[in-house]
């Protein structure tokens, strides 16, 4: 998924890098972290770069790794995931050369802004059609966010290569689906972890979803709150 | 101590453990990467044209090219971003709450 550097045009690079700059100035200012939710963005972060060092066997000799940016924004919130898979991206790139420099900011695009705002607008409005409670459905809601959330950035990476004069790939047609049929099964491996993670999380440790921006919104939390205010309301 | 210090702690060693489980896992079992973009380049005769020479490249360190030393970067690098990210976490949570 890392794109290195010398596959991409110059007009990919640069409007990627100006995309990414304008999502980072958004994000610094809309991000909101509780104290529990500081130690657990950098345990998220070192989780998933972690994670993001095995590889997978998938379809003959290709490999693919988990990504992560859709359980980081799905717990934290999307302009939290965003910083921390900044902060993978770059230290990736700058250490150990996995992904260019140059193409940083598509790399960034690509797996910080669309592999964490899709899941999580995703599950957003899913949270607001079907409203799942804890259970079969809000799991389903969870691994169809998190599916999206690794097949889209797949998808924009085969649509700026396959755009490149500078690709090898000839093209959309080849770039596109190679990418996406690799990335949908490591988003369907990608998606039973998330809900692994999340409902252990919901069982153990409720109190860091429920401030957060995306699951904080579950039936199950909106119910607590509206509790909690009638109970104050009586006080 | 109160009790919600001790469940941040345990999470936290929870955590901690299972990212020493991964990486322990990417470094031994699940080391060997081709992902499709390499793999359409080695069959297309491509070599990756590099800007900036990383002082690690692929997670090890040059001329000691093992498992033992892709550990210790993977290790060093992992400890490295947590510490990274929880600091700018925390500057980040101090300058909205002056605000």
């Amino acid at each position: 998924m890392h794109i290195p550097d010398g596959l991409l045009s110059p007009t990919i690079t640069i409007a990627a890098f100006i995309i990414t700059i304008i999502f980072w100035i958004i994000s610094f200012k809309k991000i909101k972290l509780t104290e529990q939710q500081v130690p657990m963005m950098g345990l998220l972060t070192a989780l998933f770069f972690a994670a993001m060092m095995m590889n997978f066997p998938i379809i003959g000799p290709t490999t693919a790794h988990l990504l992560g940016g859709a359980v980081i924004g799905l717990i934290l919130g999307p302009f939290a995931g965003l910083i921390s898979m900044s902060i993978i991206l770059v230290l990736q790139a700058l250490l150990f050369g996995d992904g260019g420099l140059l193409a940083l900011g598509v790399n960034v695009l690509n797996i910080g802004i669309i592999g964490v705002f899709i899941p999580c607008i995703t599950f957003t409005a899913l949270n607001k059609l079907f409203k799942p409670k804890i259970g079969t459905r809000l799991y389903a809601t969870i691994f169809i966010s998190t599916f999206l959330g690794c097949l889209t950035p797949a998808i924009a990476a085969g649509i700026e290569i396959g755009l490149s004069p500078l690709s090898p790939w000839y093209g959309l047609s080849i770039a596109v689906p190679a990418m996406a049929i690799n990335h949908s099964i490591i988003g369907t491996a990608e998606g039973i972890v998330t809900v692994i993670l999340i409902a252990t999380l919901l069982k153990l440790r409720p109190d860091v979803l429920e401030k957060s921006q995306i699951l904080g919104k579950i039936t199950l939390f909106k119910h607590k709150t509206k509790n909690e205010e009638t109970l104050n309301d009586r006080e | 101590m109160t009790e919600n210090k001790k469940l941040n702690q345990k999470t936290i060693l929870i955590c901690l453990t299972v990212t020493l489980i991964f990486v322990l896992l990417g470094v031994f079992c699940f080391s060997y990467a081709n992902e499709t973009l390499d793999l359409k380049a080695d069959e297309l005769g491509l070599k990756e044209q590099t800007i900036y020479d990383p002082p690690f490249p692929d997670y090890n360190i040059t001329n000691f090219e093992n498992k033992w030393s892709n550990l210790i970067v993977s290790v060093t690098a992992t400890l490295l971003l947590l510490i990274i990210t929880i600091t700018v976490a925390k500057v980040i949570s101090k300058k909205k709450d002056q605000k």
